[in-house]
């Protein structure tokens, strides 16, 4: 018995060893931006790299806000204020993010309902026709894709990029498999007490699957926020560009000027690390609620 | 918190649903073909109908622009469109494209119908793609006999199809070269090989600068860039030269990189210690790198850069640390031949006559005017005519050293071959013939056989 | 059931479904028709050359592309490597910190969730800044330690550029997994765990006879979420080796984006979609099928 658990102890030493090398592997790309944000072009490109910038400067920030100004906001063609080109890369990417969440969520909610509750025609049919789309990557429509957009008119627009993430069918998927939990009794009790079809779904299916619908937003934001290659091929204007778009530019324009990049990639990353960190229990939570019944 | 939550989400909303629904409303009008008259733009309501044959300009118009010296610079390109917008009344949007994805861009705007109106590069691009797949507007009728005699022979010949259409206005137009670290070279002993007075040096006078250059740093010097097409002329001109082979054959109808000779080239650099075949930089990076004293020279060379080294604005002729750059010739036994670089502008067919004609305004007002001179300095080239509208263009750079200088090389500039047909596919073939000649195992059969496959392809291109 | 209520549930099922359908098969089932049907055209980027119908000479060519095939290959070797090593990694990951205590476990959950928040093309960058290899930090650091002597030119040795490539995968993906292996894990029922140490069982059969056949759902969920992710790898390449050096790190998501907007041939690059579509639809059916089965 005492050999037994000397071993796991010291099993349990050398996985906490490993575990903090795994940790701290992964906390250093980030690392590598902040401080590279604020290195020297000669510290950057020496040969010996430094750990820690030496010399601070704030150099990168500066010519990364005195890029492309773009006008704030457009409204109706009326354009307000004036901002360097990565804020307005910015809030454009955080309205896409926010757009393609609700839209995805209030959709999926719907759809993955009636295909888990609802005994329609061409129900099976359609589910696998979900299912098969559901790992498709996006650059086999490529052509057909940016056809359709410029036929709809929304070719460089940011709904080009929101439209077709909201028809991704993965968001459907996942509330099928969550609807499929609530208890036929409650619905048939609902229609009972003479609840219309839309008053059933909101007051008794989205109270139950409202986790699964956490699990669906987040993981919506973030695959939206993610997805370069919609954004890639939708947006050409400096000022409609998306923070991802914008640091790949500015990496094809200034291929080695790291500390340009990295303050770009700073800018991306910090505010959705923050809202990350503070939201960090409900995104947990939302994770695996999502995955409990998936 | 849930409260401030919920009024924090709907601000963005309104927000960003405003900021956007203001962005399709400008987008409309952008797409707008025939009529362009919407509420938001009420001097367009305004304009006269359009007289037959005489179509009343647009009022807004888009340029995208590759970085052709200080054409890819923000603010010099808004102190120019900023005149002719004063002068003119028509507005210029600017969207500025780089060399590792503009061409990538502007055919996804062409899928999309969404190309703009004018557009800035060189006829490898404007007339051997663009314009022969039907894309551009034929601007012959820009070019009168006065323009015609101004104009360089070479580059004017470069802007026509056989057929006589015009698909670019030239601006201006330079010859590609090298460049050494000076200061580097004089360390390693490697000065001894290079004549600083005529730029030029043997294919033996490189072959012994390099040996010298490894034996005192003895690591990479000098890389083949080859991750995509970016500075390709460097590579091809690095190439053709060594031992002599060519590109294409006189006619511009086939492509001959195949040739034995180009294979020796390839194969004598594989060898070459210090100078590595690297798939992981294009020709930006390469630059990049010498700049910052890491490569001891550089293939993506012109007089643009040679004004201002990787655009960093910290001196003409000067790396980051201040090491001396010399522009050379490419290595060549005899007289190298360079690689011309001819920039100007081209109009994409949107089908808007008003727009069109807007577009050619801005064309005669930078290329053919009193104004030349000032899109010509901005450029950091050479004009591509000797005068415009009476104002004399030769003596621009009159005062200024390092352009006189630069004048030694204008002679050796070669044949403007990069107007053979397939040229988009050929020099894609390029580079990934590059990067599997640098995979290879370096023997001349494995090299052949790479420059046998892809030389294939691209004359597969030529053939249509 | 009566007729009348069946109609009603098909009215619903469709009306619930309705907006979500807009969006599926507006932008991709839509799409994906159209690229079907341009498949079998010699369709070029050119206003001069009208569409031309060539039955399946595209499909017929795409066979005899050592190009293609060399990228089919690769897609498949990413999404074989990425998916067990993101599972077992994450398995191990989640069933060493599971136990800890708080603070502990949210630490590391929130240091392996990073790179997912910090936003593909922020990590693509500053990997392709330490990859660097005249400046990069793994050089620097193999060449301090001695095991190298020479820079390795990591993104572009065809040896290297892959695994590269797959290593960044890998970072941005174990994420969620780990957080939904956690939360399986401590879900596990701890009656049957005791029960099985009283008999004297291992910790390795406890973990194979009693938590992995309860941690099962999730697996198959972190299998199904991680093939999609092994898909969405396209601005990695773009970004980092367009494919190269010599083809290495090319894939079917490249490829075709490579053909349409480099070759300007929209007919072939169309076609390697419906051929990409039709392997991943069957890769679908076999996770489902086992799914299923469990």
């Amino acid at each position: 018995m005492k050999i037994t658990s000397g071993r796991t102890k010291a099993y349990r030493t050398v996985t906490l060893i490993v575990l903090i090398v795994l940790a701290l592997l992964f906390l250093f790309p980030l690392y590598w931006i902040l401080t590279g944000s604020v290195k020297t072009m000669a510290e950057i490109n020496s040969a010996t790299p430094r750990w820690f910038p030496q010399e601070f400067t704030l150099r990168n920030y500066a010519e990364l806000f005195s890029r492309r100004s773009a006008p704030l906001l457009s409204l109706f063609g009326v354009e307000v204020g004036k901002v360097p080109g990565a804020i307005r890369w910015l809030l454009n990417t955080v309205f896409m993010a926010v757009m393609a969440m609700i839209l995805t969520c209030i959709t999926a909610a719907m759809a993955g309902y009636a295909l888990a509750k609802k005994r329609f025609f061409g129900r099976t049919l359609l589910f696998s026709l979900i299912v098969a789309a559901m790992a498709l990557p996006k650059q086999v429509i490529l052509i057909p894709l940016i056809r359709e957009i410029s036929a709809l008119g929304l070719y460089d627009n940011i709904w080009a990029v929101i439209f077709p993430t909201v028809g991704w069918p993965f968001g459907v998927f996942l509330m099928k498999q969550f609807s499929e939990g609530i208890p036929g009794e409650m619905l048939e009790a609902a229609r009972i007490d003479g609840a219309s079809e839309l008053k059933t779904f909101t007051s008794v299916v989205v109270p139950l699957i409202k986790p699964g619908i956490g699990a669906l937003a987040i993981f919506t934001f973030i695959n939206s926020w993610n997805d370069y290659f919609m954004q890639l091929i939708m947006l050409t204007s400096s000022k409609n560009l998306t923070i991802s778009l914008g640091i790949a530019t500015m990496q094809a324009e200034n291929s080695t000027d790291f500390g340009l990049i990295m303050a770009g990639a700073a800018l991306a990353a910090v505010p959705i690390i923050v809202v990350f960190l503070i939201f960090q229990k409900y995104f947990t939570k939302g994770i695996t609620m999502g995955a409990v019944k998936g | 918190m849930k409260k401030y939550l919920a009024i924090l989400l709907a601000l963005v909303l309104v927000i960003g649903l405003a900021a956007c629904g203001g962005t399709t409303a400008t987008t409309t009008t952008d797409q707008q073909t025939t009529t362009t008259t919407t509420n938001n733009e009420p001097a367009t309501t305004n304009t006269e109908p359009a007289a037959e044959g005489e179509p009343a300009a647009a009022t807004e118009i888009t340029l995208w622009t590759y970085p052709i010296g200080n054409w890819g610079n923000e603010e010099a390109v808004k102190a120019l469109t900023d005149a002719f917008t004063a002068e003119t009344g028509i507005k210029v949007t600017v969207e500025y494209l780089t060399y590792a994805d503009g061409d990538d861009k502007v055919n996804t705007a062409i899928t999309a119908k969404a190309a703009p109106d004018l557009i800035m590069e060189g006829p490898e691009r404007l007339v051997a793609n663009w314009g022969a797949n039907g894309y551009m507007v034929d601007i012959s009728d820009l070019f009168d006999d006065t323009d015609k005699a101004e104009l360089n022979a070479a580059a004017l010949a470069a802007c026509f199809t056989d057929a006589g259409a015009a698909y670019e206005y030239p601006l201006v137009m330079t010859a590609h070269c090298m460049a050494i670290n000076w200061t580097a070279f004089v360390e390693a002993g490697a000065d001894q090989y290079v004549d600083r007075d005529s730029h030029t040096w043997t294919t033996q006078q490189y072959l012994d600068a390099c040996a010298a250059l490894y034996a005192y740093y003895g690591d990479t010097f000098s890389g083949i860039y080859c991750s995509g097409q970016g500075g390709d002329q460097g590579t091809r001109a690095l190439v053709n030269n060594l031992y002599g082979g060519t590109f294409t054959t006189a006619d511009h109808s086939a492509y001959t990189w195949d040739d034995p000779l180009n294979v020796k080239a390839l194969k004598t650099i594989y060898d070459l210690q210090g100078v590595e075949y690297d798939p992981s930089i294009n020709g930006g990076e390469e630059i990049a790198n010498f700049y910052n004293g890491i490569f001891k020279m550089a293939y993506c060379w012109n007089i643009a850069q040679q004004l201002n080294p990787n655009s960093a604005g910290t001196g003409a002729g000067l790396t980051a640390t201040g090491d001396e750059i010399v522009f050379m010739a490419f290595p060549a036994d005899g007289d190298p031949a360079l690689q011309g670089g001819i920039w100007g502008f081209g109009i994409f067919d949107n089908g808007d006559a008003a727009r069109i004609e807007a577009a050619k305004q801005f064309i005669k007002y930078f290329c053919d005017s009193e104004h030349t001179a000032d899109a010509v300095r901005t450029a950091n080239y050479f004009a591509a005519r000797s005068a415009a509208e009476g104002t004399d263009l030769s003596a621009i750079w009159a005062d200024n050293e390092i352009m006189n200088e630069y004048t030694k090389l204008m002679p050796y500039l070669g044949d403007y071959y990069q107007v053979t047909k397939g040229w988009a596919q050929a020099r894609t073939a390029w580079w990934n013939m590059l990067q599997q000649v640098g995979a290879s195992d370096g023997s001349e059969e494995a090299i052949a056989a790479a420059v046998a496959s892809f030389a294939a392809e691209a004359n597969a291109a030529a053939q249509g | 059931m009566s007729k009348a209520l069946r109609r009603r549930e098909n009215i619903s099922g469709y009306l619930f479904l309705l907006p979500s359908l807009i969006f599926f098969l507006g932008f991709v089932v839509f799409p994906m028709i159209l690229c079907v049907y341009t498949s079998f055209f010699d369709a070029k980027l050119s206003a001069n050359v009208p569409d031309a119908f060539v039955g399946f000479q595209n499909y017929v060519t795409l066979w005899k592309d050592p190009v293609f095939l060399k990228a089919l290959v690769n897609t498949f070797i990413i999404v074989l490597v990425s998916v067990p090593v993101v599972c077992v990694f994450s398995l191990w990951v989640a069933s060493a910190i599971y136990k800890m205590k708080e603070g502990a476990l949210s630490f590391f959950r929130i240091v392996f969730y990073l790179p997912v928040v910090t936003g593909s093309v922020a990590v693509t960058v500053v990997w392709k800044w330490m990859y660097n290899n005249y400046y990069g930090i793994f050089n620097y650091l193999l060449k301090g330690m001695g095991f190298i002597e020479k820079n390795i030119n990591w993104l572009g040795d065809p040896k290297y550029a892959l695994a590269c490539i797959i290593i960044i995968l890998l970072t941005t993906s174990v994420g969620q997994p780990i957080v939904l292996y956690v939360s399986a894990l401590s879900n596990v029922d701890q009656s049957l765990v005791e029960a099985a140490e009283v008999d004297g069982a291992t910790n390795l059969q406890v973990f194979w006879r009693i938590k992995w056949p309860q941690i099962m759902p999730t697996t198959l969920y972190i299998l199904v979420i991680t093939t999609i992710n092994s898909f969405q790898c396209f601005a990695l390449i773009q970004l980092l080796t367009s494919g190269g050096p010599n083809y290495a790190t090319e894939t079917v998501m490249y490829y075709i984006y490579y053909t349409a907007f480099k070759l300007n041939n929209f007919g072939y690059g169309n076609a390697m979609g419906v051929i990409l579509a039709i392997f991943i639809a069957i890769l679908s059916a076999i996770q489902f099928r086992l799914a299923r089965e469990k």
